[in-house]
């Protein structure tokens, strides 16, 4: 495919071409090899099951904010705890956000992604990492509530 | 059926029906926007999306702020651009255009479906409808709101236009660099059209958002990305095939990638298979995309495998040191920048599928492959458009290169010097910015200067009529000092920034890059739905006060899930040397005595906002007619059809 037709090539470009081709793809092998798979991206129930060891692991969790300690989701600043329950049961964990910007769509019952690890029973974050989905964009469905 | 009959009659017929599809759309498109304008609450989408309190811009752009309207505004470019195309060309490539429609036609089908039965924006509120709306999200309340889909979706919906050209050749079995002529120009509108977008993208978030950044590797972001490096790919190696006749099948498939590219991007963001800042709950289009992307898929390779015997190269490539292979190298480069970049974007998928739970990659998994590959790309953006066709000694080269490269290598180790050499990527990227620099300017310098030669006259006049004898080469020129810009800009932004975050109490000062910022207290002001409180920082630099910032923290009454807060982030530009000293208000004591904030100095951001006009400027000047390339290529097609009969 590269080159259009290999065959239209003489036979150092072939070469050549080839070469270029498989050093790219030894770019990828390379990178694997050296930082591995990723990181987890687990649910609640998944980090309270620590599947795939994912509670000893930094991993990235998502879930819901469903409330935040001390007062409303939408005004806090950090640091401050929130609770986050997983989205195909009633299983929360506590998180604890000790310092980062707090995204503005930060909200009671806004979907949320956030890096960080277990540590005594709660997920302690890492600054800047929590990721808030913007709620309006793209949803259909019937409306959440009635007009004012 | 025309195509096969060649029955005039039913080829205007078609045209007809291409016509009156896009006028159809356009009395949809006005129907919901006299909607949305009236708070007409008994339609879902203006439920959704707005409320009574909304300023009137907002309301109206909240048409593509919601599933349903975005469709639409998806379909009505597209019945647009069709009818641009069948107009364009009433008069010629009667043996393509047949099937050209047909092809539009059949992905304007696809969409209308879409929104007329599966995702409707006329669907209408269950019961009783409300006297009020439930608001725009804050984040959306944007001036770039009104601009900045439209612009993206023009590029994503006219890279059906090339597609259609390149599968009606093959139908057709004319592929031969005719329909290379039809579709270079959309492509470069497309092209142009990505870039600019996702530009206006970065900034918005970098104004709006308020983290300090503007690009964060999202898959919605990577989504744009995507078909654009595959559409650059393809206007390099369309010259391949203009001149020599090579990579028939390589441009063929580069154009069919980047039109399953833009397809891929809209089931991305509209299926909620991966995670998004843009969001994503999971809709009901996503199945139906996927499936008509499979289609169009399998559509194409059936298609060019078929034709395979008449997309045999008519040249050979005969030395790897020759422009032909450059183009090759920029090619492969940028499609496994491309390839990276889609295996991050779904990978989490696919380790979901293989081993029952999500991995994901960050951010420095991307930043890997863009240095990687990226710095290759950049150096070949120097060499490519110098180097000769056919094959380059190497005496040429070192003849060609010479200056550029010691000129290059002497302005990096100054840098090196000046203390650049603490990120050694961003010192790469510096070095092979001036030698693509120095290339294109000299190329100004030497073909200015022969003009001159030629028809007298003064410099600026020389260079004027330059640009229009050669409006592809020049306006390429141009684009590639944008991408020098823009290179510059990310290089410096992404290695050098400083930040500092600490709470203040009133008087009290932080330092930064030699900046001083003193919080001189909180002050309150209001918008139409809104009303901020910000804390004013006056900055300033040797004793000398730079600039005054207020972020702040915007409450909005009109939305009406509950009064919702968002950072409103501030910005002093020098525009001097660039760089931008950003402003975020993390917090304030309750008693309103300490502030926390977070500033940050980015170095050389507001090239990348420059690069962006520059781009603009390069590629309307590669898009401008030129009655010269018109009669050039006639020439050529008239050779070709000689040739055949």
């Amino acid at each position: 495919m590269a080159g259009g037709n290999l065959a239209a090539m003489s036979g150092g470009p072939r070469i050549v071409i080839a070469v270029s081709i498989a050093a790219l793809l030894a770019v990828f092998l390379a990178y694997e090899a050296i930082h591995g798979s990723g990181q987890l991206l687990v649910s609640v129930a998944q980090l309270r099951s620590d599947k795939d060891g994912a509670a000893a692991k930094t991993v990235d969790l998502t879930g819901t904010a469903v409330r935040c300690i001390g007062g409303a989701c939408s005004d806090e600043q950090a640091p401050f705890t929130f609770v986050v329950k997983d989205d195909g049961s009633n299983v929360t964990i506590p998180v604890r956000y000790a310092s980062g910007s707090v995204p503005d769509a930060f909200a009671n019952g806004r979907h949320v992604i956030i890096t960080g690890r277990m540590k005594n029973g709660t997920f302690v974050a890492e600054p800047d990492s929590l990721v808030t989905k913007c709620p309006s964009k793209y949803t259909s469905g019937p409306p959440s509530g009635q007009g004012a | 059926m025309a195509g096969r009959t060649r029955d005039r009659r039913l080829m205007r017929s078609a045209g007809n029906a291409v016509y009156a599809a896009f006028g159809a759309t356009l009395v949809a498109v006005l129907m919901l926007l006299i909607a949305l304008e009236r708070h007409d609450f008994s339609i879902m989408v203006v439920y959704q999306h707005t409320t009574r309190q909304l300023p009137l811009q907002y309301q109206l752009t909240a048409m593509w702020a919601s599933q349903e309207g975005s469709l639409l505004l998806w379909l009505t470019v597209l019945t647009g651009a069709s009818s641009l195309v069948v107009y364009q060309n009433r008069h010629r490539n009667r043996e393509l255009m047949p099937w050209v429609t047909a092809v539009l036609g059949g992905i304007m089908i696809f969409f209308s479906v879409m929104a007329a039965f599966v995702s409707s924006p006329f669907a209408s509120y269950p019961g009783t409808p409300p006297s009020n709306g439930a608001g725009l999200d804050p984040a959306l309340q944007n001036p770039y709101m009104v601009v900045h889909p439209p612009i993206l979706y023009m590029g994503y919906v006219t890279l059906s236009v090339p597609f259609a050209f390149a599968m009606a050749a093959l139908i057709a079995g004319r592929t031969d660099a005719r329909w290379l002529a039809s579709v270079r120009r959309w492509t470069l509108f497309a092209w142009m059209c990505l870039g600019v977008g996702m530009l206006i993208g970065a900034h918005w978030a970098y104004v709006e958002i308020g983290w300090g950044g503007y690009w964060a590797w999202d898959p919605v972001e990577n989504a744009a990305l995507l078909p654009w490096l595959a559409s650059t790919a393809f206007l390099h190696s369309v010259m391949v095939q203009e001149k020599k006749g090579m990579l028939k099948v390589w441009n063929a498939v580069l154009v069919s990638t980047a039109f399953a590219l833009s397809l891929f991007g809209t089931f991305l963001t509209r299926s909620g298979v991966v995670n998004s800042v843009h969001s994503f709950t999971q809709s009901n289009v996503g199945p139906f995309l996927l499936g008509f992307l499979a289609v169009a898929v399998a559509f194409a390779v059936t298609l060019i495998i078929w034709r395979l015997p008449l997309l045999r190269s008519e040249h050979r490539m005969e030395s790897v040191i020759s422009r032909e292979a450059t183009f090759l190298f920029n090619n492969l480069l940028l499609l496994a920048l491309a390839f990276a970049i889609l295996w991050g974007v779904v990978f989490p998928i696919l380790s979901q599928a293989v081993e029952g739970i999500r991995s994901t990659v960050s951010v420095p998994y991307y930043n890997f492959f863009l240095v990687a590959f990226g710095l290759p790309l950049l150096a070949l953006t120097g060499i490519g458009p110098l180097i000769a066709w056919r094959r380059a000694s190497p005496g040429s080269l070192w003849r060609t290169f010479r200056w550029p490269m010691i000129s290059a290598l002497a302005g990096g180790g100054v840098l090196a010097l000046l203390g650049a050499g603490t990120n050694p990527a961003a010192l790469a990227a510096f070095t092979l910015c001036i030698f693509v620099a120095i290339t294109i300017g000299l190329e100004f310098a030497r073909g200015t200067s022969a003009r001159r030669a030629i028809a007298g006259g003064s410099w600026p006049r020389a260079l004027f009529d330059l640009v229009g004898r050669n409006r592809r080469r020049y306006g390429g020129y141009v684009v590639h000092l944008a991408v020098v810009l823009l290179v510059v800009g990310i290089a410096a932004s992404g290695g050098y920034t400083s930040v500092v975050e600490q709470t203040l109490h009133r008087g009290d000062s932080l330092s930064i890059d030699g900046n001083k910022v003193t919080y001189a207290g909180l002050i309150q002001t209001k918008q139409q739905n809104s009303t901020t409180v910000s804390a004013r920082l006056v900055v300033t630099k040797n004793g000398q006060q730079q600039g005054v910032l207020e972020p702040g923290r915007r409450v909005y009454t009109d939305v009406q899930a509950g009064q919702q807060v968002t950072n409103e982030v501030d910005i002093h530009t020098n525009y001097l040397d660039g760089t931008d000293i950003y402003g975020i208000l993390e917090g304030i004591s309750p008693n309103g005595s300490s502030v926390a904030v977070k500033v940050l100095v980015n170095p050389l951001v507001s090239l990348i906002w420059l690069a962006g006009v520059v781009f603009v400027i390069g590629a309307a000047i590669t898009l401008w007619p030129d009655p010269r390339e018109a009669r050039q290529l006639a020439r050529r097609y008239a050779t070709a059809l000689a040739r055949e009969a």
